[in-house]
């Protein structure tokens, strides 16, 4: 008797078919995941240095035996691995969030910004401010100083997107295989242009180049956090805002337009907002791939496809993996690092095959 | 009430309705019948505001195209032909999405509980849990006729009518669902709403139409009473079929009974 009417109360407390109660519990555990993920990368790397015993020592004031090896790893831990972490940390979620809204906005578990050419198209707008930036463009990155490499790579995010969205979309309609192909189009058209830039360019900025188009975090420094920071704390902040829209965009524009939601806007805001933050991301550390689309589609799994939790969801374990993917870039073949890139690829393909696998059928070209 | 007047939509170049006057009163269903291609679905969505068109839609003493997408959401909900999701939403998930807006017209805090009872309206007692692509296609449409139910829970919200405007509501459910889809009709516009219903099945339209707005290659062909308009003559004509008109005793309600070309 006892258990049964305990049964029927929990019964009547979660209504079936709700999951909202159980993605609190699980963002409540993804902020752990990340205060953890962020320990284990600031205290780890190539060098020796303690970060636990600088943090302490911060805290308790004490000063350390050795006081060159002391301020080395001060050094280290404030300079190379604090920013480092929080720039892991802006872009990773950056990287999800712009997914999951990309993915609402079409309508469509396969939209990527990396996948569908709006990082290529990133990439065209940074690499032309790298390349001509003292040259042709010499105007715009004097007026614009250390904003003007994330603006132009805005700016090469915002146009892709938008000539995206015009191609694969008719009458409210976005069409899965004109997406992907025009996205295709596009990313090849973008890295033709970066392709000519990158032959224009000498052999100093070569270098930086190459090592940026496969991605990497290794470039932080405070600096570049203070120019990306704003836009992608911004952007960020715009996304939850747009979760009961993008909700309601699932079952159509139409049908969204009925509920209620102003529609154009909303794809507007999006659309402006992801440009932002993956330009953003794109700018300081290239091309990050295939955490936009693991990341959300994990977590529609776990939680289901409600934006209201998704999108925080998405930034907390984006923001994680891409801290753990890191560690990883560092570790694996330290002293030197590979670039994060490849090591989100070699994760996030043959897991975008799976769902490729798993949802035949479902996503119907 | 909703007055569409010298309504016309052309899409491409193509004119695909023609000056269509029409009205839809509070307390009435107004059903929509026609051939395939008459254009009535597209008049729908001009009247739903998806499309631009010329003439004139009053909804409720306002012009529809000056009013913002909340404040047509209050006066009305719409119920596409068919909804697909790329998203696994659960039944509950997708049912709640009706009160995006937040004008059910019920207290908030009955929100939480306004999903299980529209879902029991529609006959989908224990599909809350349920994922929604996982359902048959009648159950998918009754499952979205109870998120349209949530949006305007009350058919009269401050002082003003509310209207539902129903695509082919039961063009895929079996013969006991589209009388219960039917009923939950007849009861909305008797509790002072209005029922604007695309309809294929002539016969339900006799037994539950107040008013029947017949449309012939865009046009407005006929309108009145269902015993009016349910002529042999008409029907045959707009149809491009045989058919036999016969009245049922009680309430001299009309029955369509189609005849083999033989």
């Amino acid at each position: 008797m006892v258990d049964q009417s305990i049964a029927g109360a929990a019964g009547k407390l979660v209504a079936e078919g709700d999951r909202s109660g159980r993605a609190r519990l699980v963002i409540l555990l993804l902020c752990l995941v990340l205060a953890l993920s962020m320990f284990l990368s600031l205290t780890s790397g190539a060098s020796d240095a303690s970060a636990v015993g600088v943090i302490r020592d911060w805290l308790t004031g004490a000063v350390p035996a050795n006081a060159a090896l002391g301020a080395r790893d001060r050094l280290i831990v404030y300079a190379i691995r604090m920013p480092r972490v929080l720039l892991g940390v802006l872009i990773g979620a950056a990287l999800a969030v712009s997914g999951a809204v990309m993915q609402g906005l079409f309508r469509n578990p396969l939209a990527d910004p990396g996948l569908i050419g709006v990082s290529a198209g990133s990439s065209l707008g940074a690499v032309a401010v790298i390349v001509l930036g003292t040259t042709w463009l010499a105007p715009l990155t004097l007026a614009l100083g250390s904003m003007a490499l994330p603006l132009a790579a805005f700016c090469g995010g915002l146009s892709v997107t938008l000539v995206l969205y015009r191609v694969a979309t008719r009458q409210g309609r976005t069409s899965v295989a004109t997406m992907l192909l025009a996205g295709i189009a596009l990313a090849a058209l973008a890295m033709a242009l970066t392709g000519i830039l990158i032959f224009m360019a000498d052999d100093r900025q070569l270098r930086d180049l190459t090592f940026w188009q496969l991605g990497s975090l290794g470039g932080a420094t405070w600096p570049k956090i203070a120019s990306v920071g704003p836009i992608i704390v911004l952007a960020l902040a715009a996304m939850p805002f747009m979760a009961r829209g993008l909700n309601a965009l699932a079952l159509g524009e139409a049908t969204a337009g009925h509920l209620g939601i102003p529609v154009q806007r909303l794809k507007y805001t999006a659309i402006v907002g992801v440009s932002a933050a993956v330009g953003a991301s794109v700018a300081v550390s290239g091309g990050i791939g295939f955490v936009g689309i693991v990341v959300p589609h994990l977590l529609r799994l776990l939680i289901g496809p409600d934006n209201r939790y998704l999108l925080p969801a998405s930034a907390l374990l984006g923001a994680s993996m891409l801290l753990i993917a890191d560690a990883i870039a560092r570790v694996i073949v330290a002293p030197a690092e590979l670039p994060i890139g490849i090591v989100t690829a070699i994760a996030g393909a043959p897991f975008f095959l799976w769902i490729l696998l798993r949802k035949r059928g479902v996503v119907d070209l | 009430m909703i007055e569409a007047r010298d309504v016309s939509v052309a899409i491409g170049g193509k004119r695909i309705v023609a000056n269509v006057d029409f009205t839809a009163r509070p307390g009435e269903i107004a059903a929509i019948v026609g051939p395939n291609g008459s254009g009535k679905t597209t008049f729908l969505k001009a009247l739903s505001g998806d499309l631009s068109f010329t003439g004139t839609v009053v909804v409720n003493g306002r012009d529809l195209v000056a009013m913002k997408p909340v404040e047509a959401a209050t006066a009305r909900a719409v119920l596409p032909q068919a909804t697909t999701l790329s998203f696994p939403f659960t039944v509950r998930e997708v049912v709640r999405l009706g009160l995006v807006g937040g004008r059910s017209g019920v207290l908030p805090g009955e929100h939480g509980r306004l999903p299980e009872r529209a879902l029991a309206r529609v006959d989908l007692d224990g599909f809350a849990g349920r994922f929604y692509q996982e359902l048959s296609g009648g159950e998918q449409q009754r499952a979205q006729l109870a998120r349209v139910l949530c949006q305007v829970w009350a058919p009269v919200l401050d002082g003003k009518p509310r209207y539902l405007f129903l695509d082919e509501p039961v063009s895929s459910l079996d013969i006991k669902h589209q009388l219960i889809i039917m009923n939950i009709a007849r009861d909305f516009a008797r509790r002072g709403g209005g029922v604007i219903a695309i309809l294929h099945d002539l016969n339900l339209t006799a037994m539950y139409a107040d008013r029947v707005f017949v449309m012939h290659r865009g046009r407005l062909a006929a309108n009145g009473l269902p015993q009016e308009v349910l002529s042999d003559d008409l029907i045959e004509k707009v149809f491009d079929c045989r058919l036999r008109v016969g009245v049922l005793p009680p309430g001299n309600v009309p029955f369509i009974l189609p005849q083999s070309a033989a």
